[in-house]
């Protein structure tokens, strides 16, 4: 009975019902309580996003697979401390974070969200180490600023571990060379599908990726059957994540899936239960068994480029990878790419492989992927059933969170032609080493470096809305509105689900006033989703480009309840109060920004113009420097940099930053503006007048031009020109000020500024 | 019919606008001032004029000319004044001559504006420009709003709303003048 209610649980999750699920997990529970049955029971309540209820459950549990659960739940329900002792528990200083990879991972998490960015380097790092296709783990180190090249991280080093994943124990050595690719690939699918739940879920703003993980985890769970061990080792390789076919409906526990299924856990679940009979499990490990032997028969045969990516793929089943969502067909879902091919393995038992199905992944990289895949849940197909142990982890290409993996799962032989996994791995990696690369670059804010990496991406993959925000980001970035705007469009056209990116679209349109544009992107992501944050930035601008500053600031409000850990929610708040005049809740706002992401240059950048306006220079100063620390490439931000040097009567040092904002990008004409007023000040008039000139050319319309040339022939008792230039401005329609201020200039015009007698 | 006479200017302002329609490039400055009344009577506080609650109204209870004072933290640039009034319901209260006064503090306020109202009913506008293009903003630390006398000569006023404004600060700070062209403006500032 133990065993078909288990099946019944699985496949339900499998489906999606949860409440079938979670009826049936309760009978299972009572009827045979386990600690495994009730890690089932708390993954019924974990994809049902019920977090508190896996909480209670799960409380108090040890086994490893339980501590991640719980952990997950924990964050889920903002309990940082526990979610820590849950995978660190302090007194036991050397006890394996469960989970390997996606153990790290979350711990990682926790570490940020509480601001310990050593530890969480430290453990990001790890992650990254045990499953080097934990893309999310990468990404968390960019934005922290702390990743390395790609190069290295999705590198040798990395093929092999996935190869070694990808391997059956037996095969050892063999295989490490012949695939070290393949497996590294393979591994790292599974890993990264693994990880992909972390990582989704955390892309998903966390909502998801409770449940994501839940579901990963839940995948091994399926099966009640004693969790596999979770050995913190990832390298369990019994799994082979290869995209597993959607149609294969391996009963693996539904584990409801969130979109990134993944098959594969990391820890090897080897026995990945499929379905939740023990049976499935008894023949996984067989075929564990087999492959090895296999493989070994092999091994002289083999050559380095093996396929076991190949016969992992097979392994789907196990994987507590949500089911096979199909996801795949979604744009948005990327499956993996390039190991679609190396599917064809035979497997020694299992009889279908699913090779052809391995569908390349459309990498979509992607937070917005997350979040639409999200709904999808890409299943794997993972379980493809109970035959092979290799779960194929809808590996998740690494770039695109989605796992979808759509191989068939079949039974993975895992017969693996090592030269397969070889291949697929360093495919894989290949793509991976550029989209790591191009996200680190544009985190450091090279955004130049960012594109031209960008662009060496294949059409298809390029393609997707995940790349293609991340260049609208990186055009954003470097204040070229026009491109950006085209380059977002494109990936509202890719995807048009994805709320990713979409806050700094919104954004882009409100720089370039498009206002119309800008209220249907925000009508559509409302309708699209009203709980997402973008949604409601994307609103707020909206209003804010109307001037309505009060609407503007209780929709960004609004975001940040959503998510209070989406940092530039914060900042758009605070620019609201700042435009409202509201200084102190302004500054709040920008440092709740700052707490969440220290490395948000736009909110250095808002305090700074806070305290300028306050006209306490020095903090101004101090704070503009860390936003150029940040970003030392912005033109505008070293711009106010030298402005706030400039009031601090720091001019040489203003110039020179100055200087710098001009070479930085011609086409600001505002450090050309400030280094003529700083000229002024420093009474070099002819200097200034030269810049002026120049600004002129650049932009003929622009009153504050005219002005400043009258007021220094003023200066200077050039009157003629002087009321020429005045009058100039005045043509050009300034403000009411400023009407006023230069009226009042021409009245005075014969009377020298200071001091009434020249003599 | 608006007259002006010899002497201080003095103009008659006949009914009011239902709307508060406001240029762009004002906004209303006296969120973060002090406000004090000469009188008040109990429930009817200095709170009931910028309360954004028509219903709810100021009244005085002492001798006139009745005053509402606004202190500002520095000084600040102001071009109008708005009071909502309303005959029909408060007749004899509906305030007939004001007086605008500005200066650095109780000690030298002068009078910056005369103006008498003929039954008004909604909000009205005073304009605080000079003709002088230099004048168009009175730059002050506080403003005094002095009710000399009522309609049908009441003792004690009512008055609805009052709002002040100014112009728009730059959003740029630490400028002299506000940019205009659209190049500018896309670099002066990062959202």
């Amino acid at each position: 009975m133990e065993a078909i209610l288990t099946e019944c649980v699985q496949n339900s999750l499998r489906h999606f019902m949860y409440r079938n699920a979670i009826f049936m997990c309760e009978r299972l529970c009572a009827e045979f309580p386990s600690e495994t049955n009730s890690q089932l029971l708390a993954v019924c309540y974990l994809q049902n996003n019920q977090a508190y209820s896996a909480y209670h459950i799960l409380k108090g549990n040890h086994m490893a697979h339980s501590r991640y659960l719980f952990a997950q739940s924990c964050f889920k329900m903002d309990l940082l401390n526990e979610a820590e002792a849950a995978l660190c528990p302090p007194n036991e200083s050397s006890a394996e974070i469960p989970n390997g990879a996606a153990g790290h991972y979350l711990l990682g998490l926790i570490y940020r969200c509480t601001d310990r960015r050593k530890s969480a380097i430290y453990h990001f790092n790890q992650a990254l180490s045990l499953d080097p296709l934990l893309w999310a783990a990468y990404e968390e180190l960019c934005i922290l600023g702390a990743a390395e090249e790609a190069a290295t991280v999705f590198g040798d080093a990395a093929s092999l571990c996935i190869q070694k994943q990808h391997l059956p124990h037996g095969l050892g050595s063999k295989s490490m060379q012949a695939s070290a690719e393949d497996q590294g690939l393979i591994s790292s699918r599974n890993v990264g599908a693994e990880d992909l739940s972390p990582r989704h879920l955390k892309n998903i703003h966390g909502n998801s990726q409770r449940d994501a993980a839940g579901n990963y985890h839940s995948a091994p769970q399926p099966g009640g059957t004693g969790s596999q061990p979770l050995n913190g080792g990832p390298t369990t390789l019994s799994f082979y994540s290869t995209p597993s076919p959607m149609a294969a409906a391996s009963q693996l526990s539904g584990v409801a899936p969130p979109p990134i299924c993944r098959n594969m856990q990391i820890n090897g679940p080897n026995s990945c239960a499929t379905g939740a009979d023990s049976s499935p499990r008894s023949t996984v490990n067989s075929t564990i068994q087999a492959p090895r032997r296999k493989f070994v028969d092999e091994g002289k045969l083999r050559k380095v480029s093996g396929r076991l990516f190949a016969d992992s793929a097979p392994r789907r089943s196990i994987r507590l990878a949500t089911g096979d969502s199909v996801a795949n067909t979604n744009s948005n879902v990327s499956t993996v790419s390039g190991n679609g091919t190396n599917h064809s393995s035979k497997y020694l038992g299992g009889s279908k492989i699913a090779t052809g199905s391995v569908r390349p992944v459309t990498g979509r990289k992607g937070q917005s992927w997350s979040n639409e895949n999200f709904d999808e849940g890409i299943k794997h197909d993972g379980y493809d059933d109970s035959r092979n142990s290799s779960t194929t982890c809808s590996s998740p290409s690494s770039e695109s969170r989605s796992l979808d993996q759509e191989g068939p799962t079949s039974a993975a032989g895992v017969c693996l032609s090592g030269s397969r996994v070889a291949v697929g791995a360093s495919d894989l990696l290949a793509l991976l080493r550029i989209l790591g690369e191009g996200y680190r670059l544009s985190c450091g804010y090279r955004c130049q470096d960012a594109l031209d990496v960008y662009v060496k991406l294949p059409q298809k993959q390029y393609n997707t809305g995940w790349v293609l925000s991340q260049v609208g980001k990186a055009y954003f970035e470097m204040v070229d509105y026009v491109e950006a705007d085209h380059a977002f469009n494109l990936a509202r056209l890719a995807s048009p689900y994805s709320l990713e990116g979409m806050d700094v679209y919104s954004t882009v349109l409100y720089h370039l006033k498009e206002d119309m544009k800008l209220s249907y992107l925000a009508q559509e992501l409302i309708s699209t989703d009203r709980l997402a944050p973008q949604s409601w930035c994307a609103m707020g601008n909206c209003y804010s480009l109307q001037k309505d500053h009060e609407t503007a600031l209780k929709n960004f409000q609004r975001a940040v309840q959503l998510d209070s850990r989406f940092a530039y929610a914060h900042t758009l708040c605070g620019h609201e109060y700042v435009a409202l005049e509201d200084f102190e809740n302004g500054i709040k706002s920008y440092q709740s920004a700052l707490r969440v992401d220290t490395r948000h240059y736009n909110a250095w950048y808002g305090l700074g113009m806070v305290y300028l306006r306050q006209e306490k220079f020095e903090f101004s100063e101090h704070h503009f420097r860390m936003a150029f620390q940040i970003n030392p490439r912005s033109s505008v931000i070293m711009s106010y940099l030298g402005t706030a040097l400039h009031a601090l009567k720091r001019n040489k040092e203003a110039l020179e930053i100055m200087e710098k904002a001009i070479m930085a990008d011609k086409k600001n004409p505002l450090p050309l503006y400030q280094k003529a007023n700083i000229l002024v000040t420093m009474e070099n008039f002819d200097g200034a007048l030269e810049v002026l000139e120049e600004l002129k050319e650049y932009a003929p319309r622009e009153s504050s031009v005219y002005a400043l040339m009258g007021r220094i022939y003023k200066r200077r008792d050039m009157y003629d020109k002087a009321m020429l230039h005045f009058g100039l401005a005045l043509d050009m329609k300034p403000s009411a000020t400023d009407v006023a201020t230069i009226k009042a200039a021409i009245e005075k015009l014969h009377v020298p500024d200071e001091i009434e007698d020249n003599l | 019919m608006a007259e002006s006479s010899e002497g201080e200017e003095e103009g008659k302002l006949v009914g009011g606008n239902q709307q508060l329609v406001v240029d762009d490039d004002l906004c209303e400055m006296a969120k973060k001032a002090a406000w004090s009344v000469s009188s008040c009577k109990p429930g009817n506080g200095v709170l009931s004029l910028r309360d954004d609650n028509l219903d709810t109204y100021w009244q005085s209870d002492g001798a006139q000319p009745h005053l509402v004072n606004i202190q500002f933290q520095k000084k600040v640039k102001l071009q109008l004044v708005v009071l909502y009034v309303d005959f029909k319901l408060d007749e004899s209260y509906t305030p007939s001559k004001i007086s605008i006064r500005a200066g650095d503090g109780f000690h030298n306020l002068k009078e910056i504006k005369a103006i008498e109202l003929v039954k008004p009913a909604g909000w009205v506008y005073i304009s605080l420009s000079g003709n002088d293009p230099r004048e168009t903003f009175v730059n002050t630390f506080m403003l005094q709003i002095a009710i000399l006398s009522n309609h049908l000569n009441g003792r004690d006023t009512h008055v609805r709303q009052i709002k002040v404004y100014g112009p728009r600060p730059n959003p740029i700070p630490h400028q002299a003048f506000q940019f205009t062209s659209r190049e500018f403006i896309t670099y002066s500032t990062v959202r």
